[in-house]
């Protein structure tokens, strides 16, 4: 029933490379670092807000012509001034684009900063996860009612992403997937480079005992704040080519759920193995996009029930599966070795070796 | 701002508080005693709902019946879940975190199955229905029969709940699991047992706050998810742990939703739209300020020695 195989295969890689990185940043948050992050959807919003904010203002400025007001009765003029640019000025729409990357990674660094300001002050570990859980949905209870930001509950239209002015739909659509997946791959590779650096292990420390790795001489609140910082950043990279593939900015869509889906990939993969999170990426987005398909089917089939819903009931199932049963995840997190701890390992290894040609000897 | 507004502000307050304070009081006990942030609360709010809905839709509009029916419902299915999602992974040593997503995982999971089912069978913003009846109308207060049913029936459970904690075995038995579980298994207490009455407790009480929300408002799938932070910022003000202070929270939660948005309408403008955002900074900010709560004052129900 797939109508288009290449058009569906480009969407889905440009789906799956936003979900990567979004995953891979929780996995460096909690996997790596033991950060209970139940306020992602926040920090993915800071991408789509500041997309907001610089398709409406600093684009115009970029295309040297004067910035319209996005909202109310001067809508639509708006949205026709940016529909312009992006499709006639490719080099100010990427420009721009870029920009807003930049600009989204600085403000959701200092978001992820605040937001782990309180961790230190707080009693008891999961009130971290509460604190910004609620932050999260007052962030979007704001921005849903105050307008200048994406035009309240109304949500701005018109955050096309960047290669617009391609001639066909399918390769603006490729072009997009590429970007998207170097932006993906980058992550990965920054993310796989924090893991397995000393900073990771002490990240890990972090994990496993806080007060150990603190007691030998780690600054901890400097850690948690610093792998936040990272974390958010890369979490509202990604929100900018979220809010831009869909086009659409509404505050809506930053909700737990998403919050939750996110969970799910790195659990799914594995928790604290950078891969682990590209896997769970990579069968939620496939997943989710199944599951929209077998409801349309459902649907046209005369199925009395809505099967859109079944979707959170398989995901949740998914989770508490592998909470259960498989806690370590589909990839489980590898051992990091170190050139002291192969060597160790080695002067073990001869160790044994040379007990046991004791003990054979003695025999 | 007109008396008649303020007026009924504060009767709203009343009314809400006096739900918040029955659900809240349940979320403190599962914290107390079993120790999980239990998010899937909500889904215990919704069921019990739904169970008075289907009830007074299609078998009695007796609200007594309709409310009566929710607490067994609810009760059941905090102890399916307590038996076949918590207990194993408690079981496993699981961190609070792993609970906590356990928790939002089995929350997803009863809420979406009751949105299959209120879609399939057209159960969206449908109400209890009793006939409104004005009680009391004397100047600018207006009572009617829906704000004494549930004002009063909320605060009756919560007192029952505090003297069934302080006055009876299962209290105590309760209390000592709170306090200190291990020291609580050594000197007898069947821990299984109380973990289990536990949950019925708290899934019926939960329940009953649904069928009465369910009069006061609309049923709707995500009302107990809507409700469920502010019945957090309740608990939380209460510091976890003390019921008297969950139960002034719950008050001071209402309140503020009701009586302070208006207050922050008339004089800044401030929209209705904001209105949820006011449980959340409650929240955040007693974390941050004083995250113990009101759990020093009133020594009762659940008061640990080190709270």
């Amino acid at each position: 029933m797939i109508l288009d195989p290449i058009g569906t295969l480009i969407s889905l890689l440009t789906s799956f490379g936003v979900a990567a990185m979004i995953a891979l940043s929780l996995n460096l948050e909690y996997g790596l670092g033991g950060i209970p992050n139940f306020g992602k959807a926040l920090f993915v919003s800071i991408g789509a807000y500041t997309a907001g904010v610089t398709y409406t203002r600093l684009l115009p400025l970029l295309a040297g012509q004067a910035a319209p007001y996005p909202c109310g009765a001067g809508m639509s003029q708006a949205l026709q001034v940016r529909t312009e640019i992006m499709r006639t000025l490719p080099a100010v729409g990427l420009t721009n684009f870029l920009m807003t990357l930049v600009i989204a990674a600085f403000i959701g660094g200092i978001v992820g900063y605040l937001a782990s300001y309180p961790a230190l002050r707080l009693k008891d570990e999961w009130f971290l996860g509460l604190v910004l859980l609620a932050s999260s949905e007052v962030v979007r209870i704001v921005v849903r009612g105050a307008e200048p930001v994406i035009c309240a509950h109304n949500g701005l239209s018109g955050l096309s992403q960047p290669f617009v002015f391609l001639p066909t739909a399918q390769l603006r659509a490729a072009a997009f997937a590429g970007m998207t997946l170097l932006a993906a791959a980058l992550c990965y590779w920054f993310a796989q480079r924090v893991a397995r650096s000393p900073y990771g292990r002490m990240l890990k420390a972090m994990r496993e005992n806080s007060d150990v790795a603190s007691g030998l001489g780690k600054p901890m609140a400097r850690t948690r704040a610093s792998v936040m910082v990272i974390g958010s950043a890369m979490a509202a990279v990604a929100g900018v080519f979220f809010v831009t593939n869909i086009g659409f900015a509404s505050a809506n869509d930053y909700v737990v759920g998403l919050t939750l889906d996110i969970w799910v990939m790195i659990v799914l993969g594995g928790l604290g193995n950078m891969r682990g999170a590209l896997l769970g990426a990579a069968i939620i987005t496939l997943l989710d996009r199944a599951t929209a398909i077998a409801a349309i089917q459902a649907n046209m089939l005369g199925s009395q029930f809505d099967f859109n819903y079944a979707r959170y009931i398989l995901f949740a199932l998914i989770l508490l599966v592998m909470l259960r049963y498989r806690r370590q995840g589909l990839l489980p997190e590898q051992l990091d070795t170190t050139g002291a701890g192969k060597f160790l390992t080695k002067l073990r290894r001869q160790d044994v070796a040379s007990q046991k040609a004791t003990v054979n000897r003695h025999a | 701002m007109t008396l008649t507004q303020l007026v009924d502000s504060l009767v709203t307050t009343a009314q809400v508080g006096s739900l918040y304070a029955l659900m809240a009081v349940g979320l403190t006990l599962t914290m107390a005693v079993v120790k999980l942030p239990n998010f899937a609360h909500a889904e215990l709010i919704t069921f019990g709902a739904y169970t008075a809905l289907v009830v007074s839709l299609f078998v009695t509009t007796n609200p007594l019946f309709a409310i009566g029916l929710a607490f067994p419902a609810s009760a059941l299915l905090a102890w399916a879940i307590h038996r076949l999602v918590y207990r194993p992974l408690v079981r496993q040593k699981s961190t609070t975190y792993v609970l906590i997503l356990s928790s939002f995982a089995v929350g997803l999971i009863v809420r979406y199955t009751l949105f299959l089912l209120a879609d399939r069978y057209d159960l969206f913003d449908k109400r209890i229905q009793i006939p409104l009846q004005v009680l009391v109308a004397i100047g600018p207060l207006r009572l009617t029969n829906i704000f004494v049913w549930v004002t009063l029936s909320s605060i009756i459970l919560v007192i029952l709940l505090t003297l069934l904690l302080n006055f009876t075995s299962l209290g105590r038995q309760m209390r000592a699991l709170a306090d200190n579980d291990t020291l609580a298994r050594v000197l007898g207490v069947p821990v299984d047992r109380v973990t289990d009455l536990t949950w019925v407790l708290v899934g019926g009480m939960a329940g009953v706050a649904g069928a009465l929300w369910g009069l006061y408002t609309f049923v709707d799938p995500l009302v107990g998810w809507l409700i469920l932070l502010p019945v957090f910022a309740a608990a939380v003000l209460g510091g976890m742990r003390s019921f008297a202070g969950t139960i002034l929270g719950a008050y001071i939660v209402a309140f503020g939703e009701n009586t302070v948005m208006l207050l922050l309408n008339q004089t800044f403008g401030l929209d209705f739209s904001f209105k949820p955002a006011i449980p959340f900074v409650i929240i955040i900010l007693v974390l941050l300020i004083r995250p113990q709560g009101f759990g020093g004052i009133g020594r009762s129900a659940t008061e640990g020695g080190n709270a």
